[in-house]
């Protein structure tokens, strides 16, 4: 009977250590489980935070570029000479600086520089003075750092006045180099 | 008409005998100082065609436009004419010299004309009053309006015929207007009729020069972005590039042979005088300087060409040898003298000088020295150019501030008036040879 009982209590203590085991295990694995998954979305979803960051900076890279490239457009500003000089004042190198600094950010921007005069002086002498200015003005753009092949030259002489008055006020804004972005 | 065919001839033998009667009492190049009293009679119909008092009027008007331009002529007035103004008779025999005689007259035109199945015909004749003699006789066969055409070409040889060089009065003047709000090229006769549009760049049109040999243009455009220079054949009015280098072609002449144009380029940078074939080759470089070099001028003999250049500061007329390069400073006086012009017949330059913001015409000998001002007061008058016998000059001209307008003087800066309509801002005007 003993030994009956015996028997019993070392299957009873089996059956329970199984049990006890069973249950420690099970959760065990399933807290295993739970880990994995978290895991595997942990690392699926700064994957997808990256891709869509990646597109995010190519956005805004053309958004910038074309941002500049608009900036130049507006921004560069026309610049003034004296009576039959081609010299650049110091105002006008300050106003090319600046105008450099544009296209320096806008590198895939090319312009055009237009050479004028004002109405006094012959026709032909304003065209070749026009295009002293138009290259003077170049030259100047080149030594702050903008690439030549970016910029091409035209004199227009006295023919495309701002100002058609004939008058000091109307010769002074006649009297300039302007840009143009090329399309 | 048999009378006439006959009766052309003899005159044409008289007038080989005749044609130098006055010669001797004119300077051809200074006009305006000596004048002959002449009677310039209305036409009167001859023949079967009848009476058409229009062509007559039209005649009367562009002839009398010429003489009286010419400043060679002090017009006998057309009222105080006497019986023989009303008598046909062309023949020597004919007229009643001492009527004329009596009137101070000493030179008479005379002349008919008739229309038959569609043709006009002008005979023409020029005499001298005091020898009775004829000078030059003309007759004329055209369309009905050739009326114009044909008074030019007549008061041409009246001046052939009293001084020994044919009048430019049928010859075209081309020129830029900015009429259709573009500058384009116009075409017009010397008093300024019936001007005709040449291109249609709708861009910049600039500084026109006909060919001396052919019946062309070259001039300036922009139609393709840049300044390039264009020739155009006037009757068929093709055309084409003829320069295309980077930066300015601009300021084309014709040598006096025809056969180089000068100009300049600023392909290397900077602007000089070079020498092109017609084809458009680069022949020469003439100048070699850093300045401002433009405004090229052929001499008579083309051997020399004029041109503007800043080398000793302000704008001057300087003259450079094409074949040793060598150069010579013109002009000293004024802070800006431009767009010099080489009479063809030699002797003077013309050139326009700007003091106190205005622009006036003088001239120059070749060699620097008895330089006068043609032209005064306001309105800037730029641009001058020579008739191709040397008389006259045409020039822009913007007194009254009407914007710009061709204008037309004596070579000693006498009988200025205005030829082209206002309106058109009408600038670069260009003579051109024997039409």
């Amino acid at each position: 009977m003993l030994k009956s009982t015996i028997a019993r209590l070392a299957v009873m203590l089996f059956v329970l250590t199984l049990l006890a085991a069973g249950c420690a295990k099970k959760p065990a694995t399933e807290e295993a489980a739970v880990t994995e998954q978290s895991t595997q979305m942990e690392q699926q979803q700064p994957a997808g935070v990256e891709e869509q960051a990646v597109t995010d900076t190519g956005y805004d890279a053309a958004a910038v570029a074309r941002k500049a490239e608009r900036d130049a457009a507006k921004g560069l500003e026309p610049i003034h000479f004296d009576f039959d000089q081609y010299v650049l004042t110091e105002t006008a190198k300050s106003t090319l600086v600046n105008n450099a600094g544009l296209l320096r950010a806008a590198p895939a921007v090319k312009i055009l520089i237009e050479g004028h005069c004002d109405e006094r002086g012959s026709d032909e002498y304003n065209l070749a003075l026009g295009e002293k200015r138009a290259l003077a003005t170049k030259n100047y753009l080149v030594s702050l750092g903008v690439v030549v092949e970016r910029m091409s030259t035209i004199s227009y002489g006295e023919e495309m006045p701002i100002d058609p008055a004939h008058n000091k006020a109307a010769w002074t804004k006649n009297r300039r180099a302007n840009f143009k972005v090329k399309r | 008409m048999k009378y006439f065919k006959a009766s052309f001839f003899i005159i044409m033998t008289l007038y080989l005998l005749c044609s130098t009667a006055f010669a001797a009492r004119i300077e051809i190049s200074a006009p305006g100082e000596q004048t002959i009293p002449l009677a310039l009679t209305r036409l009167l119909p001859m023949g079967v065609g009848g009476a058409h008092p229009a062509v007559a009027t039209e005649f009367q008007q562009v002839l009398l436009g010429d003489l009286e331009l010419s400043g060679l002529f002090d017009m006998t007035n057309p009222a105080s004419f006497l019986s023989d103004a009303g008598k046909l008779g062309l023949r020597r025999t004919e007229i009643d010299f001492y009527q004329w005689r009596m009137l101070g007259s000493e030179a008479l035109i005379k002349g008919g004309y008739s229309i038959t199945a569609g043709k006009l015909t002008i005979e023409l004749r020029l005499f001298d009053v005091i020898t009775q003699r004829l000078l030059t006789g003309r007759r004329y066969v055209g369309k009905v309006t050739d009326v114009r055409k044909i008074a030019h070409t007549f008061a041409d040889q009246i001046l052939k015929s009293l001084t020994g060089e044919k009048g430019p009065f049928s010859t075209k003047i081309a020129y830029i207007s900015k009429r259709t709000g573009h500058k384009e090229l116009y075409l017009m006769d010397v008093d300024g009729y019936k001007p005709i549009r040449m291109t249609n760049h709708r861009s910049i049109v600039l500084n026109p020069d006909f060919s001396p040999t052919r019946k062309e243009l070259i001039f300036t455009s922009y139609k393709k972005g840049n300044p390039d220079l264009y020739r155009k054949e006037i009757y068929t009015g093709q055309e084409s590039r003829l320069s295309l280098k980077s930066g300015l072609n601009i300021g084309g002449r014709y040598s006096p042979d025809g056969r180089e144009i000068a100009l300049t380029l600023s392909k290397d940078k900077n602007s000089e005088i070079y020498l092109l074939g017609t084809d458009g080759t680069i022949h020469r470089r003439l100048t070699n300087h850093y300045s401002i070099d433009v405004d090229p001028s052929w001499s008579p003999k083309g051997n020399k060409i004029a041109f503007v250049s800043d080398r000793r500061g302000n704008p001057n007329i300087f003259i450079v040898d094409i074949h040793s390069r060598e150069v010579t400073r013109l002009t000293f006086e004024g802070k800006y003298n431009a767009t010099p012009a080489w009479n063809p017949k030699g002797g003077r330059i013309a050139y326009s000088r700007m003091d106190d913001g205005i622009f006036n015409i003088f001239t120059i000998r070749e060699n620097g020295t008895d330089e006068r001002q043609l032209t005064f007061g306001s309105g800037n008058k730029e641009h001058p150019r020579w008739s191709p016998d040397g008389r006259f000059l045409i020039y822009s001209n913007d007194l009254g501030g009407n914007g710009k307008s061709i204008w037309i003087m004596r070579a000693d800066g006498t009988g200025a008036k205005r030829i082209s309509a206002h309106g058109g801002n009408d600038s670069h005007p260009a003579w051109s040879h024997r039409w």
